[in-house]
């Protein structure tokens, strides 16, 4: 058969298969074609195997709890089996689009880890000796709930508290504790995101960015988006599809990262400069005019800024242009280039992209430098003022606020606030802090500040992500301090290690949340279910109990908060019970059936009607295909008229700010928003005046964009009321002779903190964290390539091996997370934990690797096959805590010393003085600038700030002002 | 040929039941395994234009750049991996059924396939198993029916000219060397992890287990001499090779036989310099 003959055959069998209502082509992305399994089939679809073996499959949605992006996940249950056989991506996601990172198909590894807790346990012998006996959940549930009852009858609440890593649904954890009444809400975001986070509130009140890269002309990145990251994987497609358009790429990171090679110009800074950096481009674009003046005019509240700060000033916007344009004016790029080391010509090139982009520029920062240095959270605010110079707010490829682009549903119950205040977690002395001192908490314990009659970890991991884990072993081993700790959590931790009660926590295709993240122009609903519960209930079985599904007794939280919370409550005396009531069924308890009915028949806009066209119900929905996008192309919010039906006896301020009497209209989206003081006469803010016209404006005090923060000149910090450039605690001027500085945070892209060290792909491919160390540095010490180094800290030090790389500044070291994961016996996760000794003597700890990963013997060939012995060394031990004084951010940059090991030094020891921590804590406590001093509301915070779980009004008042 | 040209595509992506029934429309006798797939295109051979076209011997870079440029200059977004052969294949059949003028194609068929996929299809027929052997042969055909209908009156592309050649490691160090000689289109020469076994195997040398320029490197310390006259001889073959055509494909197929006899001169010349320094010790 020639060419032409065979051409006719294939389109022959084409036109056949297609009049048939079926596909001939099997969907490669790269010819353009179907690109996954089509929805209509996911009943019966047949998969192939590696070695062409067919396999009649269903195809279940999930979400991925690998990071927080929460991208669809499709598992392939085996019909016969009822097993997953594997997870690729679910076409039906909006945020993700079918495309996932590795660890997304990784899920399998984590579902059948060998060394996986499925059972609940409870100490057997002393808290942290490691012995544990398997329990029934109902012993643990009756012993926790009898605790909790306990401390909430007698006036305890504060005693409980929920510490948290990678939350779960949106809201859900916090409205159990509001349900209980507790301000009990702890999370990990001060070790994480609260720098970033509180540049962008202090400019707009929100406190996330939604860069629309897809559209950008310029994206500017202070991250790694393109390889690790919260929402990586969505931002990354969507980096490549702008860079595909032509948009150009501009990355800030003192690392050759993955996401450095692949920008057009890669910046590498030295660490903490890049305030300066960001205020050089905007002192260009404001030097030479080329901002947007009739966006700042409108939408900045200049006149506040210069009412304040300048009465002497006429109050006209061209005054404020001169005023602006003066603040900035020393921040050349010859200043640029002193302070970050990149060359003012390359900076001079950047500012014309930036200028270049008008409203298309898409920025992000979310950690990084953010995170890493005191004052960290200028780099957003910073960041931002690009945007808004440019007016690349809440424009087609520009930056959204990030509340215009998620949507959370009300569920059926919405618990009041609690009346408490917890000062364990918000102490008075950081007032503005985005988020809980989470990491002080050891440190507030051993004061005396409180006590902990329960405490959960859920999927959190402080013994080793936070600074200084051994403060965290001597408070969690202390029984006076905690009185209970029950770790929730799939699989082995440093920190499960130190609990009272292990209760097994289902992974992604184990449990229910629902999710909804900003990650374009659009507000999209993600359905994380238990996929074998699905299978069986399409296959017409009926599950009432998660667990009936799950391996082992491995559980969902939803189910398990609302058990637990009967057994609080059983006789509903408390006011518990009925928020984990049915309503189909008065007095009986609610199921996740009903719960997520209610939320997507009433609280969903479209939703219903969409699934009815499919002749589906709207749960069925959701199960069936695991995401929905609510609606897209928001638009900008801020410029919206603000309906007639809201403007009821309307009072106008003399800036502009309205207010009126018309009650807040019901909304089916509770996503999370500040919350502006009304005016004294008991109306809302509501919008704001421009050009005669009312408005949504910026959930800010003032309404527009708050370029002059008057909460920070207020709550005691003046002088970082705008956006400006403060000195790093890292800065060369803060360095003795002879000290680095080291960056710690950076993440490997197939790694997510501490959860993903279950996952056997993962761990082959990444499983140490080599310093990094520029030649010049290198030979200076007299060291190579695989030779051990000491890294000296302020508090310890840790011995690791060097790799001897340019992709690294002179002078800065870096080391990556993840890895040094560790155990103390047998019990614990055997491919990455390295066996240790932990001595502790004198306020003094050592720690020192008995055994690296090994192979062993499982259910899982595989396991055998383990080759390497490598985990890498926990640096994190021996960094002292550094809180940032405004945001809270812990800051995670380093002054190091890094010298060739010593004589008797081994790969992975660790070294840490108590004393030296304390000495730390407590100098940089002395930094803040406590609520009781600098309030000037004689409350504990400014109430208009986001704050997770947030207390009754009442609450907010400071203790010694109430009394008197 | 645009439905044969998507329907070859297919076979280059991950195996599947559809991809298997196309197999089997296009008499393959039998649908390739996964396994096979991913030792073929993933071990062996990954299907890059980037690979065979650059001077690195890399995915990406210029090269990669160069064909996005094509896509775009077609007015479409490029793919992700716009020098993959089915996206390159897919192309040329959506160029073909939307009616492009036949510069269009002919710059498509003789820039972008024709100047790599002859050398890269004769090392599939060589290694790959009997389905991609076959699929293997019927691109080639295709290619040359597009070829014959659209001959181009110019000479190689311009890209494929000014790629260098092999580097002398007298004077840019073993290095170099090394990476130019695995640069197919500087060397003339494409080879694969299978042919540096296959020398390993023939010359009675330990096979160190790693990336070919390290395989090699590791040949080459145990017995130089040899190695380099086994590689010599290896470029001579491949010289041979593409002049198989006969001239229906002779400008672009004698550039690459010129490449690869002057590779085996080189390595001729170094075997015989490294036998006299041996023979004066």
């Amino acid at each position: 058969m020639n060419v032409h003959e065979l051409e006719e055959r294939v389109s022959a069998a084409k036109r056949e298969t297609l009049a048939r209502g079926e596909t001939f082509y099997p969907g490669p992305s790269r010819i353009h074609l179907a690109a996954f399994p089509p929805k209509e089939r996911w009943d019966e679809w047949i998969d192939v195997g590696p070695r062409g073996e067919e396999r009649r499959v269903l195809l279940v949605p999930t979400t991925c709890f690998n990071c927080e992006a929460a991208c669809g996940l499709l598992a392939y249950v085996d019909r016969e089996t009822l097993q997953v056989r594997k997870f690729e991506g679910n076409p039906e996601h909006p945020g993700s689009r079918g495309r996932n990172c590795a660890k997304g198909p990784a899920t399998l590894n984590q579902v059948t880890d060998p060394d996986r807790i499925l059972f609940p346990l409870k100490r057997a012998g002393k808290r942290g000796e490691g012995r544990w006996e398997q329990v029934s959940w109902d012993e643990a549930l009756d012993d926790i709930a009898a605790r909790i009852r306990r401390a909430l009858v007698e006036g305890r609440p504060n005693e409980i508290m929920y510490h948290v890593g990678r939350p779960g649904e949106d809201g859900y954890a916090e409205r159990v504790l509001a349900a209980w009444g507790v301000d009990g809400h702890n999370s990990h975001t001060n070790v994480c995101s609260s720098g970033g986070r509180a540049g962008y509130a202090f400019w707009m009140g929100l406190d996330r960015p939604s860069p629309d890269h897809a559209n950008a002309k310029v994206i500017l990145l202070v991250s790694s988006h393109l390889e690790s990251g919260h929402y990586f994987n969505p931002h990354a497609q969507r980096i490549l599809e702008g860079k595909q358009r032509g948009a150009k790429l501009v990355v800030l990171d003192t690392r050759l990262s993955n996401t450095a090679t692949h920008a057009d110009h890669w910046l590498a800074p030295y660490p903490g400069s890049e305030p300066a950096i960001l205020l050089a481009i905007a002192n260009e674009l404001i030097r030479t005019a080329r901002y947007d003046r009739e966006f700042v005019r409108r939408w900045w509240n200049w006149q506040e800024y210069l009412e304040r700060e300048h009465p002497e000033v006429e109050p006209t916007f061209e005054a404020f242009e001169r005023v602006l344009g003066e603040l900035y004016a020393s921040y050349t790029f010859e200043h640029a280039e002193r302070e970050s080391g990149v060359a003012a010509e390359t900076l001079r090139e950047v500012a014309e992209l930036v200028a270049s982009a008008g409203t298309r520029l898409a920025t992000h920062v979310w950690r990084s430098a953010a995170a890493g240095n005191l004052g960290g959270w200028q780099v957003s605010r910073c960041l931002f003022l690009l945007n808004a110079l440019l007016g690349a707010i809440a424009t087609e490829g520009g930056t959204y606020p990030n509340a215009w682009n998620k949507f959370v549903p009300r569920p059926i119950y919405v618990p009041p606030h609690p009346g408490s205040w917890n000062e364990l977690t918000w102490p008075r002395e950081y007032p503005l802090a985005m988020f809980e001192l989470s990491y002080l908490l050891p440190y507030f314990l051993r004061e005396g500040r409180g006590r902990l009659e329960v405490y959960f970890t859920r999927v959190y991991n402080p013994v080793w992500t936070n600074p200084d884990g051994f403060a965290w072993i001597e408070a969690l081993t202390d029984e006076s301090l905690v009185g209970l700790h029950v770790a929730l959590t799939p699989t082995w931790s440093e920190t499960a290690f130190f609990a009272d009660y292990i209760l097994p926590m289902g992974v992604g295709s184990e449990r229910h949340d629902l999710h909804s993240y900003e990650q374009y122009d659009g507000r999209w609903l993600g359905f994380r279910q238990p996929v074998l519960r699905a299978a069986r209930e399409r296959l017409g079985h009926p599950v009432r109990d998660t667990r009936e599904v799950n391996p082992g007794e491995v559980w969902e939280e939803n189910e398990l908060w609302i058990e637990l919370s009967w057994r609080i409550d059983p006789d509903g005396s408390l006011g518990i019970r009925r928020f984990f009531e049915s309503r189909e069924r008065p007095g009986e308890k609610l199921t996740v059936d009903e719960y997520y009915r209610y939320i997507f028949e009433r609280s969903v806009p479209g939703l219903p009607e969409r699934a009815a066209a499919e002749g589906l119900d709207p749960l069925a929905y959701m199960r069936r295909y695991g995401g929905y996008e609510v609606d897209r192309g928001i638009g900008p919010v801020f410029a919206e008229r603000v309906p007639e039906e809201e403007l009821v006896d309307v009072r106008v301020d003399e800036r502009g700010r309205v207010y009126t009497r018309a009650p807040r209209p019901d909304s089916p989206n509770l996503v999370p928003l500040p919350s502006p003081e009304g005016d004294a006469e008991g109306r809302r803010p509501v919008g704001v005046l421009v050009e005669g016209e009312i408005v949504r404006g910026f959930p800010t005090p003032s309404g527009k964009l708050e370029f002059y923060s008057p909460t920070l000149a207020d709550w005691g910090w003046p002088e970082l009321a705008i956006p400006t450039a403060p000195r790093s605690h890292v800065h060369p001027d803060a360095l003795e002779e002879g000290q680095a500085v080291l960056i710690s945070t950076f993440r490997l892209p197939v790694q997510i903190h501490t959860r993903s060290a279950n996952a056997k792909w993962l761990d082959e491919i990444a499983h140490t964290n080599p310093l990094w160390i520029h030649p010049s540095h290198a030979e200076r010490i007299g060291v190579r390539t695989g030779d051990l180094v000491r890294v000296e800290t302020e508090i310890g030090y840790f011995v690791v091996k060097a790799w001897v790389t340019e992709g690294i500044r002179p002078g800065i070291v870096a080391c990556s997370h993840h890895m040094g994961r560790w155990k103390l016996g047998d019990a614990g996760q055997r491919q990455m934990m390295a066996t240790v000794a932990l001595e502790h003597e004198q306020g003094r700890w050592a720690m020192r690797r008995r055994s690296g990963a090994e192979p062993f013997r499982s259910n899982d060939p595989d396991t055998t096959r383990i080759w390497w012995t490598d985990v890498g060394v926990h640096q994190n031990l021996t960094f002292p805590v550094q809180p940032d004084p405004v945001s809270g951010q812990h800051c995670w940059h380093q002054r190091v010393r890094v010298r060739r090991a010593k004589p008797g030094d081994a790969y992975g020891d660790i070294a840490v003085d108590t004393e030296r921590a304390w000495a730390a804590y407590r100098r940089w406590l002395d930094l803040a600038r406590p609520a009781d001093r600098h309030s000037p509301t004689g409350e504990r915070r400014p109430y208009w700030l986001l704050r997770p779980l947030k207390p009754a009004r009442e609450a907010y008042r400071l203790p010694e002002r109430a009394d008197a | 040929m645009s439905e044969l040209l998507r329907a070859l595509a297919v076979l280059s992506e991950p195996p599947s039941r559809q991809a298997a029934r196309v197999a089997d429309v296009l008499g393959l006798g039998r649908a390739p395994s996964r396994v096979e797939w991913t030792e073929l295109f993933q071990l062996e051979l990954p299907p890059y234009a980037s690979i065979y076209l650059g001077g690195e011997g890399w995915i990406g870079g210029e090269a990669r750049d160069r064909v996005a440029g094509f896509w775009r200059a077609l007015g479409l977004v490029p793919p992700a991996e716009p020098d993959h052969l089915a996206a390159l294949l897919g192309l040329y059949a959506e160029a073909q059924e939307a009616g492009a003028p036949e510069s269009v194609l002919r710059a498509l068929l003789w820039e972008h396939l024709l100047s790599w996929l002859p050398v890269y299809l004769a090392k599939t027929g060589e290694l790959a198993p009997d389905p991609y052997r076959r699929w293997a042969e019927l691109i080639e055909e295709t290619l040359l029916v597009e070829a014959a209908r659209l001959p181009s009156e110019r000479l190689v592309p311009l890209h494929l000219r000014e790629t260098g050649t092999v580097l002398d490691p007298r004077e840019a160090g073993a290095e170099a060397f090394l990476e130019t000689l695995l640069a197919p289109a500087r060397s003339g020469v494409l080879l694969t992890r299978a042919d540096v076994r296959n020398a390993a195997r023939d010359l009675h040398l330990g096979l160190r287990v790693g990336e070919r320029s390290f395989a090699l490197r590791a040949l080459l310390a145990q017995d130089a001499e040899a190695t380099l006259r086994w590689l010599a001889a290896e470029a001579e073959q491949w010289a041979e090779r593409h002049r198989r055509h006969g001239g229906a494909l002779a400008p672009v197929d004698e550039l690459w036989a010129q490449r690869a006899e002057r590779t085996a001169a080189l390595l001729e010349e170094l075997a015989q310099t490294i036998g006299k320094e041996v023979s004066r010790v």
